[in-house]
């Protein structure tokens, strides 16, 4: 179906009255045309009106709600586990030494795992236990990247330290031995691997991601930027948007909350909230 | 950071959810509950499976707040375009098909839809009523009995013998001439700006 005949179709599509294939055609449709997408959400809001008949909210159905909640809770774990470690890899990762070949299954970013302000987070202890051990996989994968072009990376390092663009207090933070460098390993699964970018933490939660000058993230074309993602107990987050062409660019992961982890992704321009793309650098806060 | 529950906006909530903050969950349900499951026994028109679409409706936010898009509407909007949903799936599944067929597409087309008194209990009752009111019933029927009778535009054009291609055309432009209704009345509904 083309534009027009999809547009006839936007009002019997918002009551639910298609057949669910041409239903899936307009849904496909929806997705990379916003004025149709804004005219279905228009015909849901009239239609909310028209549904709108009030009355108390039953307490007998939130009380089968609230039972189910714990399950979802696990289930939902599961979901993001699976993404972030696939069955059949060793599960010896908690190793410092442990074999991992690949970084191609390092996941989708913040798939099934919704993005939430950091500093904030109120987590059940044992999702932050079952994200440690991800963290532990992530980080054996990034032993076998570890000290691949990371020289160059480290000179950009030093130099931002001795930057115009910093305050004194940065400087100072930067300085501490506290101060961690965490070196973001590409995903790609051809050519060699490489190590495009490092994350400079302090451990008061500034941070900037440095892009390496020579042979880094790639430049973007129109419309597109690089978005930076940190675990948070097992969930991405957003940390902010690079840019089409980042170099070294500063973010905050300030807050009660460790990051443990984080990702690049490439986004539309505006960045996304919730990330369907395959990271194209990963890297673990060692622990 | 605690999210006080009670005042946070709804918008608000949704990322406590998506902390797992279940007051949060609770007082969404508190806010939204009683439209959902009106809504679901409306179109169900019993209780037992009307009360499985709401509790669907909330655990699949629990599971899944990314899902909902602020700036493409209210919550409700968005739980309740949920709920109808779901809510037809059950109408248009087998059991509830057979039961249907007893009917004739006339009766129910005549006989079984009254939007006015339906929405007489709504806060902005009144205004709904005369949007509704001042739609022709050609455009008011097929809408009538595709979001409250969870029918197919095809079904709706055999019930009203009209062609398919005229109930399309009508459902979208009886929709889009009610929000013009309803916003000249004073009612924005929430994607007006958009």
């Amino acid at each position: 179906m083309d534009h027009a005949e999809i547009e006839e179709l936007l009002g019997v599509y918002a009551l639910d009255a298609l057949d669910p294939g041409a239903a899936a055609e307009v849904e496909a449709h929806l997705e990379g045309c916003v004025r149709c997408a804004v005219e279905v959400a228009q015909h849901h809001d009239v239609a909310g009106l028209l549904a709108n008949s009030g009355g108390a909210a039953p307490a007998g159905v939130w009380t089968g709600i609230a039972e189910q909640l714990g399950g979802t809770s696990d289930q939902a774990w599961g979901r993001l586990a699976a993404r972030l470690d696939p069955p059949g890899r060793d599960r010896g990762a908690d190793s410092a030494d442990a074999t991992v070949t690949t970084t191609a299954d390092a996941g989708t970013v913040g798939a099934g795992a919704p993005v939430v302000p950091l500093g904030a987070g109120i987590r059940r202890r044992r999702w932050v236990m079952a994200g440690s051990g991800l963290v532990a996989a992530a980080a054996a994968v990034l032993a076998l990247v570890f000290g691949l072009q990371v020289h160059h990376l480290n000179g950009q390092v030093d130099a931002l330290r001795a930057g115009p663009q910093l305050s004194a207090a940065e400087r100072a933070a930067l300085a501490s031995p506290s101060t961690r460098r965490i070196p973001l390993a590409s995903t790609a699964s051809t050519g060699a691997r490489s190590t495009p970018a490092t994350v400079v933490l302090t451990a008061a939660g500034t941070g900037f991601l440095v892009n390496d000058s020579s042979g880094g993230l790639s430049p973007l074309p129109a419309g597109r930027t690089y978005q930076l993602w940190g675990v948070v107990g097992g969930r991405a987050i957003s940390l902010g948007l690079l840019g089409p062409r980042p170099g070294i660019v500063p973010f905050s992961a300030a807050g009660t909350v460790p990051v443990t982890g984080f990702a690049v992704t490439d986004e539309v321009a505006g960045g996304v909230v919730r990330s369907a793309n395959r990271p194209v650098a990963v890297g673990s806060v060692r622990v | 950071m605690l999210v006080d529950v009670e005042q946070a906006s709804d918008a608000n909530l949704v990322v406590a959810v998506a902390r797992w903050d279940e007051p949060a969950l609770a007082e969404i349900y508190r806010r939204h509950g009683g439209a959902v499951h009106s809504l679901a026994r409306r179109i169900l028109r019993s209780d037992p499976p009307a009360e499985e679409v709401t509790q669907e409706v909330f655990l699949d936010l629990w599971r899944n707040p990314e899902k909902f898009d602020a700036q493409r509407g209210t919550l409700r909007s968005f739980l309740l375009a949920r709920t109808h949903g779901k809510s037809v799936d059950v109408v248009r599944a087998e059991e509830s098909r057979r039961r249907r067929e007893d009917r004739t597409a006339r009766e129910t087309a005549t006989a079984a839809y009254d939007i006015d008194r339906e929405v007489w209990d709504m806060a902005v009752a009144e205004h709904v009523k005369d949007a509704l009111v001042a739609l022709p019933d050609e455009l008011r029927h097929p809408i009538e009995l595709a979001y409250f009778g969870g029918h197919t535009y095809q079904q709706v054009a055999s019930m009203l013998d009209e062609p398919e291609g005229t109930v399309k055309s009508r459902i979208r432009s009886g929709l889009g001439r009610l929000r013009r209704n309803l916003i000249e009345r004073g009612i924005e509904p929430a994607g007006a700006g958009l």
